[in-house]
């Protein structure tokens, strides 16, 4: 993960959870002061219909004493006390009374619970009200009631008055209806609404259909009636049981506070805190390139020039741009490299040293093994002018034959070292590598199989379809038989030497590996393998390897040994195409 | 002593002709009626009876035994066993516009009222005698020449009304007032009034004459004046329009006919149990029965479910609070009876005016008014038992429930006076016979 990425993950991370916890206090808060107010609000309603409630039994009981007063009320009583009572020339009394008293409902009853004339129900009259029976004490008061009417029933506040009339008593039962009218006078605010719904035995009545909600809150209270809160998503209603004289639940007042306002504020503090977090991405993501682009910057300069320090570049520098950490830090690499570069200068010169003694060591070993038969044949010719001529004959023949081998010895190393030195430049063209490795290695079928040779066995694992390669030919056959001779030398007891070619790891580029199962180098042996004129062998100038890598690098290849003591040592080399 | 006497004498004379003199009739003035009702026309249709026979005129009239007697006719004959009809008119009655009642003018006005009921009823005019014929028979054709319909008026080119009776249009504002002026060429005397104004629609009773209507709102009658109430003249019954005959019959149980007579009528009537009131037959007792509710909801329940519309007449309060009455009726034995102020309903609640004294003519004027489609053939009233039939099948048909025989009621001021016909059952006030004092 990118440092960039890593400060944009971090700044949004830290504004979204920010934010969230922001949001999430705030919708709590609010949602608590609004269920506070709510709450308050339902108490002050509710409370104002209790008032409302309280002022109208008493308009209703002041109404119907007036009508209890009234001179038609009282002509009535007195024709109710004579013999013969006519209460026919009154059955329209009731209307006119409850219209001048402004009631909605209104019932002369005579003594016998006979309905004289009815208001609320003009057709009624002569009929029986046996609840009156139920009943003898009329002082109670306002009570809420079940009227009966012609198009089906209403909720009245009613109360009843009785006036003397001969030896029973004449019945005024009236009173106001309990209707939307009435809810509609409660002072309800924004987002409050009172219903009304009547107890009708198996279902209920409204002015609207109720919700899920209240529907089941209303049966609740029908259930056990008290009053009931219940709060659902869009709002909170609370139920408040009305009943009537017998305590027979009547009617349940629904007062329904819409939780709109909350919804929509919770909706604005998520849309808030949506628009904020995604603020805070963005600007998380600015800050994280502005961040990345000014921390980085130093950082990939750095980089850049620890690149160009690996790639051999020893004198680059990074710019020291601030006094901060990665400032420091630029100088002390500039330090380093400077550092690195000294003791690479004081390396090669001590490597230049080493070389130069190592081919003087070398050239003058190669030159004094040759040397020193030559010293001895002309010591031996000098001393062979002593003898008889044919003696010296016989010994000068033999000696200028050996002068002549060791002299051509002598040229021999001399063209190796001059070989070594005018290594050409490679001359590239389309081979097959498993061809080629098979042919090189065909060329010492010879040398392996050669009488009292210890048998070694050549395995082939040449990769079928290997892509050609742009190479020199010549120069590649050249370094896989020194990669070849070096692992017949290390198998002197005999043993397995494996060719193997195959496409390498990185694309585009194809290997070759040559195993042998000798005793193995040493990891200081490995290190100094390739170092030209340094061999293991009792007999090598150490420039076969040295020309190996000379030719794998000509060609931009790559060359290294694996090797462990006792088990055996693979080369392996790594072309381009 | 002498002289005591003598005093006392001249004072006793003094009084009573006082007295006398109070009730003596007087010409001139002018009675201002009110009525609650209104009217748009001055046909005998829609025009009060109480108003319409002051203008109009019949060729006969029913006497106050229902016995027809001539009126604008001197007299007829019956022949050819009452098929034709030989009819004299009066040399004296003029028309209000001053023109001489003949057959000519007469005949046509008679044929098109009769062709209403007889098809094929011809009339020969000349001179002062008609001849009309119908070979279907015209056996109550004198009754038929009481009635109404078959009044002897005409308009004149500006569309008032001309007629013959004691009063002519002076002035008419359709539905709020009418002024009516004495005929001074009325043949049968000049009127003791002058003038007489008929306030429509009025809701105050402050009038010489006043209507007292039967629903809200009830007038408030001064305790001065004096109530004069008709013989049972109206039906009010409910008639089907398609309802099935046992939700009839069950509806008809139900009905208790006491309270609507007593207290929305306020006694203003008679329980009815036939379609023609019993002064009017003489046998309507034979039909009554009292309320019985359990057989009604056993009726009611063999034919569940029921809902039935009673409609009424949307202007009619009256009708309206009857309504209400019956369909509580009807909700105690399990009848769901909706009632509705139009005429689309099953059931419907009808008022008919009888304001005949001949109950042949009624019977017929009451099935064409219930809309009853087999009206009872042309019934003779010299055959009662006919009668009796004729409407027995009516009621046993389960199609109409009778309610109530309703009366017509007026309050009359203390200046008002009338000669009283004597009558046992009257009908209706005739206001030709009233003077008023100054």
């Amino acid at each position: 993960m990118s440092f960039r990425t890593k400060v944009f993950l971090s700044i949004t991370a830290t504004v979204v959870i920010a934010v969230w916890i922001v949001a999430a206090v705030v919708s709590a808060l609010v949602t608590d002061s609004f269920e506070r107010i709510d709450t308050q609000r339902t108490a002050a309603l509710v409370g104002e219909f209790r008032h409302q409630f309280a002022r109208r039994s008493d308009d209703v009981s002041r109404r119907i004493d007036a009508i209890a007063n009234s001179e038609t009320v009282q002509r009535l009583a007195v024709n109710l006390s004579g013999p013969q009572p006519d209460t026919a020339q009154y059955v329209d009394e009731a209307s006119a009374l409850a219209r001048e008293q402004s009631l909605n409902f209104l019932e002369l009853i005579g003594p016998d619970r006979r309905i004289v004339s009815s208001a609320e129900w003009p057709a009624r009259f002569g009929y029986q009200e046996n609840w009156l029976a139920d009943n003898t004490n009329w002082s109670r008061g306002v009570f809420l009631r079940t009227e009966e009417l012609a198009d089906g029933s209403a909720l009245g506040l009613v109360t009843v008055r009785t006036v003397k009339a001969g030896d029973g008593v004449l019945y005024i039962a009236g009173g106001l209806e309990l209707d939307k009218g009435f809810v509609d006078t409660l002072p309800a605010t924004e987002g409050m609404q009172v219903q009304l719904y009547r107890n009708m035995g198996a279902e209920t009545a409204g002015n609207m259909p109720p919700s899920r909600l209240a529907s089941s809150l209303i049966d609740e209270v029908r259930a056990q009636p008290r009053e009931l809160t219940r709060t659902g998503v869009a709002s909170s209603i609370t139920a408040i049981p009305l009943l009537g004289i017998d305590n027979q639940l009547l009617a349940v007042l629904l007062v329904e506070s819409s939780r709109a306002e909350l919804v929509s504020l919770k909706r604005t503090i998520q849309e808030t805190a949506w628009g904020v977090g995604t603020a805070g991405v963005l600007i998380g993501l600015v800050l994280s390139f502005w961040t990345a682009s000014r921390v980085t910057k130093p950082l990939r300069e750095l980089a850049t020039s620890v690149q160009e320090v690996a790639a051999g570049d020893w004198g680059t520098r990074a710019a020291v741009r601030s006094s901060d950490e990665v400032g420091r830090l630029a100088r002390d690499f500039n330090h380093m490299t400077e550092q690195l570069t000294e003791q690479r200068d004081r390396m090669i010169q001590a490597e230049r040293v080493a070389a130069w003694r190592e081919l003087a060591r070398r050239l003058a070993h190669e030159l004094k093994n040759p040397l020193f038969p030559l010293q001895i044949t002309v010591e031996n010719l000098q001393r062979a002018r002593q003898a008889t001529p044919e003696q010296f004959d016989d010994v000068f023949r033999e000696s200028t034959q050996t002068l002549i081998a060791e002299l051509d010895n002598l040229k021999t190393i001399i063209g190796r070292f001059s070989d070594f030195a005018k290594m050409p430049a490679p001359q590239r063209e389309p081979m097959d590598l498993s061809s080629a490795a098979r042919d090189v290695a065909r060329l010492f079928d010879a040398q392996i199989h050669a009488p009292g040779r210890p048998l070694v066995e050549i395995r082939f694992e040449l990769e079928e379809n290997l892509p050609s390669i742009s190479a020199d030919p010549d120069q590649i056959r050249r370094a896989l038989s020194n990669l070849i001779l070096n692992a017949l030398d290390a198998m002197p007891r005999g043993g397995r030497l494996t060719v193997r070619t195959q496409s390498a790891g990185s694309p585009g580029r194809v290997a070759i590996e040559v195993s042998d199962t000798g005793d193995g180098l040493t990891a200081e042996e490995c290190e100094r393998l390739f170092t030209p004129y340094y061999t293991t062998k009792q007999q090598g100038t150490g420039l076969g390897l040295a020309i190996v890598q000379s030719v794998v690098s000509d060609h931009k290849g790559t060359i290294s040994v694996q090797s462990q003591p006792g088990k055996g040592t693979t080369f392996r080399i790594e072309l381009n195409r | 002593m002498r002289l005591r006497a003598c005093l006392w004498f001249v004072l006793s004379s003094f009084l009573s002709c006082s007295l006398w003199g109070e009730t003596r009739p007087r010409y001139g003035g002018t009675l201002n009626v009110d009525l609650s009702m209104t009217f748009n026309s001055l046909d005998a249709e829609a025009t009060p009876l109480v108003i319409w026979h002051l203008t109009g005129e019949t060729l006969a009239r029913m006497d106050a035994s229902g016995v027809p007697q001539p009126l604008l006719a001197s007299g007829w004959q019956r022949e050819a066993d009452g098929r034709r009809w030989r009819v004299s008119l009066r040399a004296d009655v003029r028309f209000h516009d001053g023109e001489l009642l003949n057959s000519g003018s007469v005949a046509p006005i008679l044929l098109a009222a009769l062709k209403k009921t007889h098809g094929d009823v011809a009339i020969t005019a000349g001179g002062s005698t008609m001849v009309v014929e119908s070979a279907s028979g015209l056996p109550n054709l004198p009754a038929e020449l009481a009635d109404p319909h078959t009044a002897i008026v005409r308009t004149n080119e500006t569309n008032s009304l001309i007629g013959t009776g004691p009063f002519r249009v002076a002035s008419w504002e359709a539905g709020r007032r009418l002024s009516l002026a004495a005929f001074g060429d009325y043949w049968g005397g000049r009127p003791f009034l002058d003038s007489l104004v008929v306030n429509l629609g009025s809701v105050r009773a402050t009038g010489d004459v006043f209507d007292i209507p039967l629903a809200s709102p009830r007038r408030i009658v001064p305790e001065t004046a004096r109530i004069w109430q008709s013989a049972p003249r109206e039906l009010l019954a409910i008639v089907s329009q398609g309802a099935r005959p046992e939700l009839v019959q069950a509806l008809a149980l139900a009905i208790d006919r006491g309270p609507i007579v007593n207290v929305l009528a306020q006694r203003k009537g008679t329980p009815a149990y036939a379609l023609l009131p019993g002064w009017l037959t003489g046998y309507e007792f034979l039909f009554e029965s009292a309320p019985n509710a359990g057989r009604a909801r056993e009726l009611v329940s063999s034919l569940r479910p029921v809902a039935v519309t009673l409609s009424y007449s949307p202007n009619d309060s009256f009708a309206h609070a009857v309504a209400d009455r019956i369909a509580l009726n009807a909700r105690d034995v399990g009848l769901a009876l909706q009632i509705s102020p139009n005429s689309n309903g099953a059931l419907r609640l009808v008022r008919c005016s009888l304001a005949t004294a001949d109950a042949a003519s009624a019977l017929t004027t009451a099935a064409q008014c219930l809309g009853l489609e087999d009206r009872p053939a042309v019934l003779d009233n010299s055959k009662p038992e006919t009668l009796y039939q004729a409407e027995r099948a009516l009621l046993e048909s389960n199609r109409l429930i009778p309610l109530a025989h309703l009366d017509s009621v007026y309050g009359l001021a203390p200046r008002v006076h009338y000669r009283d016909p004597g009558t046992a059952n009257p009908i209706t006030l005739h206001f030709d016979d009233f003077w008023v004092d100054p």
